[in-house]
C-alpha cells in the first residue's frame, strides 16, 4: 500500500515538473517603480548600438531617466514579451513587429500612442504597421525598409555577365545564374524557401497578393504564377535545394563567395558590411529584378515592412513612458538611425541620412537602391490571423519544395490555411 | 503519557515547518501550473488567455492530426534510438573509467565535459560536423554526400547521436558512483573461487550497480520523451524532414508560443504527461524482474 502511495507521488510530482512548462514562464524583467529607470527590449543585436545613441541624446535633456536598452533574439523576445505581459512585467518600451502589432493590439494590450506623433511626417507603409485593426495607432513608427537584390561582382567579372539593374527581369535572373554557374562553378540565385526574403516580392511583381479582406491570395493566377517561378528556381543546377539551405544561410553561401546573388532587407546592409571585412568592396547591391510578363501591375516591386516603438497600456509610468515614446517620433531621434546606419528612418525625407551613412564610411555600394524601390513597394501583408496561419503557411510551402505536394494541391492547401483562420479570428 | 504525545506533536510541527518551503514551492512552481495546464487544455485560450471552455475539442482535434500522431512517433522512435544505446555504452565507460587505468581523472572529466556545454553550442558544432557540402562527417567519409540533417530517415538518428554523446558522461559518472559502491571483498571472494571477469561482471557487477542502473534509466527516458532543444537547434523550420523529427515538446512549443495557441499546446502537454506516466508505470512494473536491492 504504502509502495502504491510512493510510487503514485513520484508519478505526480514527475508530472508536474513537465507540466510547468506552460503554466509558469517567470520573466527576469523587474518593473520599474517611479525611479526613473526604463527598460527598452529590442532582437536585432546590431541595432543596439543605434538605439543606445537614441537612449543617450535623450538622457542629456533628461538626466534623471536612466534608460536600459535590453537585446533578446527574436525567437525568445516574443516568449519572453509575451511572458512578461501576461505576469505584468514587461519592458517599459519594446519594439513590435508587423507579424505581431495587430494580436497585441486588437487584444488591448498596447497604449494607444496616436497623440504622441503627426502621422503627416511618416510614410504611408510605414504607418500601415503601426496600427490595429480599428486604424488607430498602437505603435510610434521606427524605421522602414525594402528587399534589394545583393550581387557578388567578382563572379559577375569572372562569368563575363553584366550586373544586375533597373532592366534586368527574371528572365535575366535565370539565364545570367545559369551562365555564372557555368563559368565559375558557383552557384548563381539562391532561392530559398522564405516569406519576406524569399516569394513576397515576386508574388507582387507578378501583381498577385497574399491576403486581401476577403481571404488569401494564393489561389489567384498571379500569386501562383510567381510562387511557381520562384519554388521552381531550385530545380536548377545553379541553385541549391531546400537541403542545403536547412544547414546553410544563403548570407553565409554568399559572403563565403559560393553564391552569386541573394535577397536580403535593407537593415541587414551595415552588419553584411562589418561583418564579412574581407568581402568589403567585392559586392554591390542592386534594386529588384521586374517579372517580364506580369498578368497583374507593371512588374516591379518589393516588400516593405517597419518596426514601431510601442508599450503596453498599463505601464506603471506611462507618462514618462510615453515622453520617451514621443522623444523616439521627433526627428532628431530618428535621424539617428540613418546617420548611425542602423536603419532607414520612418520619418519622410530622412532616407538620405542611412545612405550618406555608407558613403561616409568609405563603403562603396549602392545603397540609394534599396531607397529607390520605395516608390513600388508593397507594405507588407497583414491581417490578425497572421500568426496563427505564418507556420502552417511554411509548413505547406516546404511539401511543394519536397515534392509531396503539387503546386495546385499546395496553394489549395495555404489558401484554405488563410481562409479559415481569417474567419476563425473575426 | 502525555508528555511524549506533546513532544510528538511539536516534532511533527518542526517537521512540517521544515520541510514547508519546498512543498510550497512544490505546490505554487509545479502542482498548481500542472493543474491550470490541465484547464487549459479544454479551452480555446490564446496568447492573452481570453479562455472558454470547449469541452474535448482541442483533443479531438489532436488525435484526428496525422502530424500529432508523427510527433508522437517521433518522440517514442527517439527514446528507442538514445536509452539503450546510451545506457549501454554509458555502462562500459563506466566500467572502463572503475578500472585501474592510467589518467583517470582526465578521461572522467573529458567524457563529462558535454554535460557542462550549453546545448546550442553542442547543436551548433554538430551541425558544421553533419553539414552535407562542408562537414568533417562526409569529408572523412571520402566526399559522400549524406543528408544527416535533412533527409526523413536520418535526421532524427543524427539528433538521436548529438543526444547519446552530450548524455553518456553524466549517466557515467552517476553509474560509476554506484560501481564504486560495489564492495571489493565481493570481486575477491569471486577470484578465489575462479570467476573470470566476464562472470564476475554478469553476477556481481550488473546485479550490484542495477539500482542505479533501474534511476538512470527512469532518468534518460523520461528526457528523451521531451527533447526539445537539440531537435529545435539542429532542424530548422523549413527543414525538408522536420515532419519525420518533431518531437511532442517541438509541436507543444511551437502551437503555445509561437501560434499562441495556449488550448492546444495545452493538451499536447497533458498527453506528454500520460505517456510519460505509462511509460515509468511499465518501468517500475518491470523493476521487480531485474533490480537487485539486497545483496
Amino acid at each position: 500500500m504504502g509502495r502504491k502511495i510512493k510510487f503514485l507521488s513520484i508519478l505526480l510530482i514527475l508530472g508536474a515538473l513537465l507540466l510547468t512548462s506552460t503554466g509558469c514562464n517567470s520573466s527576469s524583467d523587474t518593473s520599474s517603480g517611479g525611479s526613473g529607470n526604463l527598460t527598452f527590449a529590442i532582437w536585432d543585436t546590431f541595432q543596439r548600438d543605434g538605439m543606445q545613441e537614441i537612449v543617450d541624446l535623450y538622457h542629456e535633456s533628461h538626466p534623471d531617466v536612466n534608460i536600459e536598452v535590453q537585446v533578446t533574439n527574436w525567437n525568445e523576445y516574443w516568449t519572453k514579451l509575451e511572458a512578461g505581459i501576461t505576469s505584468h512585467t514587461a519592458p517599459d518600451i519594446f519594439w513590435m513587429h508587423t507579424t505581431y502589432i495587430l494580436e497585441y493590439a486588437d487584444a488591448g494590450i498596447l497604449a494607444n500612442v496616436g497623440d504622441l506623433f503627426n502621422p503627416d511626417d511618416f510614410s504611408e507603409t510605414a504607418l500601415a504597421c503601426a496600427k490595429g485593426t480599428n486604424g488607430e495607432y498602437y505603435g510610434v513608427p521606427k524605421d522602414k525598409d525594402t528587399i534589394g537584390l545583393i550581387y557578388n561582382k567578382e563572379l559577375f567579372d569572372e562569368a563575363g555577365v553584366p550586373y544586375p539593374d533597373a532592366n534586368w527581369t527574371w528572365t535575366e535572373l535565370s539565364n545570367y545564374s545559369e551562365q555564372i554557374y557555368q563559368k565559375t562553378g558557383k552557384y548563381g540565385f539562391l532561392a530559398y524557401n522564405d516569406a519576406q526574403i524569399g516569394y513576397y516580392p515576386f508574388v507582387y511583381q507578378a501583381g498577385g497578393y497574399i491576403i486581401n479582406e476577403e481571404g488569401g491570395g494564393f489561389t489567384d493566377p498571379a500569386t501562383e504564377k510567381a510562387i511557381k517561378y520562384y519554388v521552381g528556381l531550385q530545380d536548377n543546377d545553379w541553385c541549391p535545394d531546400q537541403n542545403y539551405f536547412a544547414q546553410n544561410s544563403p548570407g553565409s553561401t554568399f559572403f563565403s563567395g559560393e553564391g552569386a546573388m541573394f535577397l536580403d532587407g535593407s537593415w541587414n546592409l551595415k552588419n553584411d558590411l562589418t561583418d564579412n571585412e574581407p568581402m568589403i568592396g567585392k559586392w554591390d547591391v542592386s534594386v529588384l529584378p521586374k517579372c517580364p510578363d506580369p498578368p497583374k501591375g507593371d512588374g516591379r516591386a518589393t516588400v516593405s515592412n517597419s518596426l514601431t516603438y510601442a508599450t503596453t497600456a498599463d505601464n506603471p509610468n506611462l507618462d514618462q513612458v510615453k515622453d520617451f515614446l514621443e522623444f523616439l517620433g521627433t526627428e532628431e531621434a530618428q535621424r539617428i538611425q540613418g546617420t548611425t546606419g542602423t536603419a532607414i528612418p520612418a520619418y519622410k525625407g530622412l532616407e538620405n541620412t542611412w545612405v550618406d551613412w555608407f558613403k561616409q564610411k568609405g563603403y562603396n555600394v549602392n545603397a540609394d537602391a534599396f531607397v529607390q524601390m520605395f516608390d513600388y513597394a508593397q507594405a507588407m501583408p497583414n491581417d490578425q490571423s497572421k500568426p496563427s496561419w505564418q507556420t502552417s503557411v511554411t509548413a505547406t510551402l516546404s511539401q511543394i519544395y519536397n515534392k509531396d505536394l503539387t503546386y495546385e494541391e499546395g496553394l489549395e492547401t495555404m489558401q484554405g490555411l488563410v481562409d479559415d483562420a481569417m474567419v476563425g479570428n473575426s | 503519557m502525555q508528555h511524549k504525545d506533546l513532544r510528538r506533536a511539536s516534532d511533527a510541527r518542526w517537521g512540517l515547518l521544515l520541510v514547508a518551503p519546498t512543498i510550497i514551492g512544490l505546490l505554487v512552481l509545479n502542482i498548481w501550473p500542472f493543474i491550470q495546464t490541465i484547464y487549459l487544455s479544454f479551452t480555446n485560450a490564446k496568447r492573452f488567455g481570453g479562455a472558454s471552455l470547449i469541452g474535448f475539442n482541442n483533443y479531438v482535434r489532436m488525435f484526428s492530426s496525422s502530424e500529432f500522431w508523427q510527433a508522437t512517433w517521433n518522440s517514442i522512435y527517439f527514446c528507442i534510438l538514445t536509452v539503450p544505446i546510451g545506457i549501454f555504452l554509458a555502462l562500459l565507460l563506466a566500467v572502463a573509467l572503475n578500472s585501474k587505468i592510467k589518467g583517470k581523472v582526465v578521461f572522467r572529466a573529458i567524457y563529462f565535459l558535454p554535460m557542462v556545454v550549453a546545448p546550442v553550442a553542442v547543436a551548433m558544432v554538430w551541425n558544421w560536423m553533419f553539414n552535407s557540402d562542408y562537414g568533417i562527417i562526409n569529408q572523412i567519409l571520402g566526399g559522400a554526400h549524406i543528408y544527416w540533417l535533412t533527409n526523413s530517415h536520418l535526421a532524427i538518428i543524427s539528433c538521436a547521436i548529438v543526444s547519446i554523446w552530450s548524455a553518456i558522461g553524466y549517466d557515467a559518472v552517476l553509474l560509476l558512483a554506484g560501481l564504486q559502491n560495489i564492495p571489493k571483498t565481493l570481486y575477491e571472494a569471486a577470484d578465489l573461487d575462479g570467476a573470470t571477469g566476464v562472470q564476475q561482471f554478469f553476477h556481481i557487477t550488473l546485479p550490484m550497480v542495477s539500482p542505479t542502473l533501474f534511476m538512470v534509466m527512469i532518468m534518460r527516458l523520461m528526457s528523451s520523451l521531451k527533447v526539445y532543444d537539440i531537435v529545435y537547434m539542429m532542424i530548422s523550420e523549413t527543414n525538408p524532414a522536420l515532419l519525420n523529427t518533431q518531437t511532442l515538446m517541438y509541436l507543444f512549443y511551437r502551437e503555445s508560443f509561437t501560434i499562441g495557441n495556449k488550448g492546444y499546446g495545452s493538451a499536447i502537454a497533458v498527453w506528454t504527461v500520460l505517456l510519460i506516466g505509462i511509460v515509468t508505470v511499465i518501468q517500475f512494473w518491470g523493476q521487480n524482474k531485474w533490480v537487485t536491492y539486497d545483496i
